[in-house]
């Protein structure tokens, strides 16, 4: 391919930037042009993310001045004390924990076998089903939420951990399935196939060899079955309306409503709610990239 | 695939087969155990996912007072009502229809910038790469209470950093501006999930071989050249699925929306999930809210031919 006809005034703008500047000078521009790009890319990004943690540490005082502090002057841990003295806060906590951990088992244990089953098994149907997973990847959460509250309204549902739990998974499983289908596809079959030659059975060589060698998958899909139940709002927002039983996003919503809006309380809350993302982020960052590669769609 | 058949361990010589042998050969079967380990998730999904969107499909035709349990057929009604006499529901179409494209479009755009300066390797990548990834994981709630106190009208870091730099005279009430609002909604939106397109990018772009890169350098191509030629092509794939996933979720959106202005202020960001939501929960018309819905679902099966039509997804399910 040639680079000489219909030239734009963008390219030709770059024409004559390469062919007047001099070598050394065009290297040394884009370098530091790179290095302005990353900047502002992790300046943009990691912005949000420095006012909320700079806010939590802030008396009020100070959070209600009209000039914008980029060092907090007096640093303080009172917004974190008032969650737990002055609000629910703890009993939000604790309901996320239960609705996310009862999600992660319910999701990993049945995305599990069914990623093993698409891999392993040839059975009639298969396709249908499997095209119903990937369709249902797509479904939003309020579509499913609305009737989900007349549902579980009669089933008497509402406000109860099953309830919860039951919803979560719906909104997981797709992408669950999807990451363990892909990723039992990357666990060759041969192992299992010499364990059958030493007699296991199907099931045996599934639950000794496969499932094993698929951990990192197991895991991948745990953090991501967790984080769905700890971030969702929409669910828990028409399912969950006592306050005893409501988890951490919608508990939250809750302080906003209150009269005077304290938001030294609500950003310190935002932290320990984001805190197990950071940590997930810091700690498990390999899993979660091999999950994102391998499930491809994130 | 599964191509191998098992030998089975121990053979049972002449006579009749026992229960035991029976049980035996049905554990071996390929289509009792596809469907045997598929069984926990059909049921799940016949449960929450196919259970209830029948019931809203067929809710949609009655109608249900939230304060009655009588359900009264009323045939099309409902949804003669939302197309011919509710003002509100198409102002809801177009505002879904500004929300999702918007978004999408910056999505697109930025997530690709970014993931384009991320593939080089540089000093500090996995430090940058972390950051970047990190909207992605933190709640939607925390994205939209951070978001509402950046744009606070009175002590907002967006409004106390323009003045200070002379950029306005007087503070933005961002969320409280029924012209300003749905924009303010995209930048937040966008600040989330364009990960999700910058983490598809930068899967894609590992995917193209460096020599196509080297033979446009040695036929004078310029890195613009080298983007529209080589880049943009080898990513369109990939934009028109992310542009239809994302559409079809931001079309849908409710959570970011509802926890930054609840639909306000004065129904500028009421899209068709907040309708829908209000619809059920302000004016206790279950019945309409369903039919709202069940017009989501429709842009839902549209989108979904598509993907299907178009894209195969159940053949790229394979290890690269």
């Amino acid at each position: 391919m040639s680079y000489t006809t219909s030239k734009s005034p963008i390219e030709r703008l770059m024409d004559y930037y390469v062919r007047n500047v001099p070598h050394a000078t065009q290297k040394r521009i884009s370098t530091w042009l790179f290095r302005f790009l990353v900047g502002a890319t992790v300046i943009v990004v990691g912005f949000p993310t420095y006012v909320m943690l700079k806010a939590s540490i802030q008396p009020e005082l100070e959070l209600f001045s009209k000039t914008f502090l980029f060092v907090p002057r007096n640093p303080t841990f009172e917004n974190f004390a008032g969650l737990f003295t002055e609000t629910s806060f703890a009993r939000f906590y604790l309901n996320s924990i239960v609705a996310a951990l009862g999600t992660m088992v319910i999701s990993v244990v049945s995305a599990t076998l069914a990623g093993y089953s698409l891999t392993r098994f040839t059975f009639p149907g298969k396709k249908r089903l499997a095209q119903s997973v990937l369709f249902s990847y797509m479904f939003p959460p309020l579509l499913l939420a609305l009737p989900m509250f007349m549902i579980w309204r009669d089933l008497q549902l509402l406000n109860s951990y099953p309830g919860i739990i039951l919803a979560h998974s719906a909104h997981a499983l797709p992408f669950d399935i999807w990451l363990m289908w892909k990723f039992f596809q990357t666990v060759p079959i041969s192992y299992e196939e010499s364990a059958w030659i030493y007699g296991a059975s199907r099931l045996r060589a599934m639950r000794d060899v496969a499932i094993p060698m698929a951990l990192p998958g197991i895991i991948a899909v745990s953090i991501f079955s967790f984080a769905i139940s700890w971030s969702d709002f929409t669910f828990a927002n028409l399912l969950l309306t006592q306050e005893s039983m409501k988890t951490l996003p919608i508990g939250m919503l809750g302080f906003i409503e209150q009269q005077a809006v304290n938001w030294g309380l609500i950003m310190s809350a935002s932290v320990m709610m984001a805190l197990p993302a950071f940590l997930l982020v810091y700690f498990l960052q390999s899993y979660l990239l091999r999950g994102f590669s391998v499930g491809g769609l994130g | 695939m599964g191509e191998a058949t098992p030998t089975s361990g121990v053979e049972t010589s002449g006579g009749e087969p026992t229960l035991r042998d029976r049980l035996g050969d049905l554990l071996e079967n390929e289509t009792f155990l596809g469907y045997g380990s598929l069984s926990p998730v059909m049921l799940l999904f016949l449960f929450i996912a196919v259970f209830p969107i029948i019931w809203a499909l067929a809710g949609s035709f009655f109608a249900i007072n939230a304060f009655n349990p009588v359900w009264e057929w009323t045939g099309i009604s409902n949804y003669q009502h939302l197309f011919f006499e509710d003002g509100f529901y198409w102002s809801a179409v177009v505002k879904s229809v500004i929300f999702g494209f918007g978004s999408v479009a910056v999505q697109v755009v930025v997530g690709i910038i970014f993931a384009l300066i991320l593939q080089r390797s540089f000093r500090g990548n996995a430090f940058a790469r972390a950051v970047v990834l990190l909207p992605y994981l933190v709640p939607v709630i925390v994205v939209g209470l951070v978001f509402q106190w950046m744009m606070n009208p009175n002590y907002g870091v967006f409004n106390l950093l323009a003045i200070r730099f002379g950029l306005i005279n007087e503070a933005i009430n961002f969320l409280g501006n029924q012209d300003i609002a749905m924009y303010a909604l995209i930048v937040a939106a966008s600040w989330k999930w364009s990960i999700f397109v910058v983490m598809m990018s930068l899967a894609r772009l590992e995917a193209i071989p460096s020599g196509y890169y080297d033979a446009a350098r040695v036929n004078g191509a310029n890195a613009w050249q080298r983007f529209r030629d080589i880049t943009l092509p080898n990513l369109k794939g990939m934009i028109i699925l992310v542009v239809l996933l994302r559409g079809i979720w931001m079309f849908n959106k409710f959570d970011i929306i509802w926890i930054m202005t609840r639909g306000g202020p004065s129904q500028s960001t009421t899209t068709l999930p907040v309708y829908a939501y209000r619809v059920a929960f302000n004016q206790w018309q279950l019945g309409e809210s369903l039919a709202i819905a069940s017009t989501l679902f429709l842009t839902l099966v549209v989108g979904a031919a598509i993907y299907f039509g178009k894209f195969n997804p159940e053949q790229e399910v394979r290890v690269e």
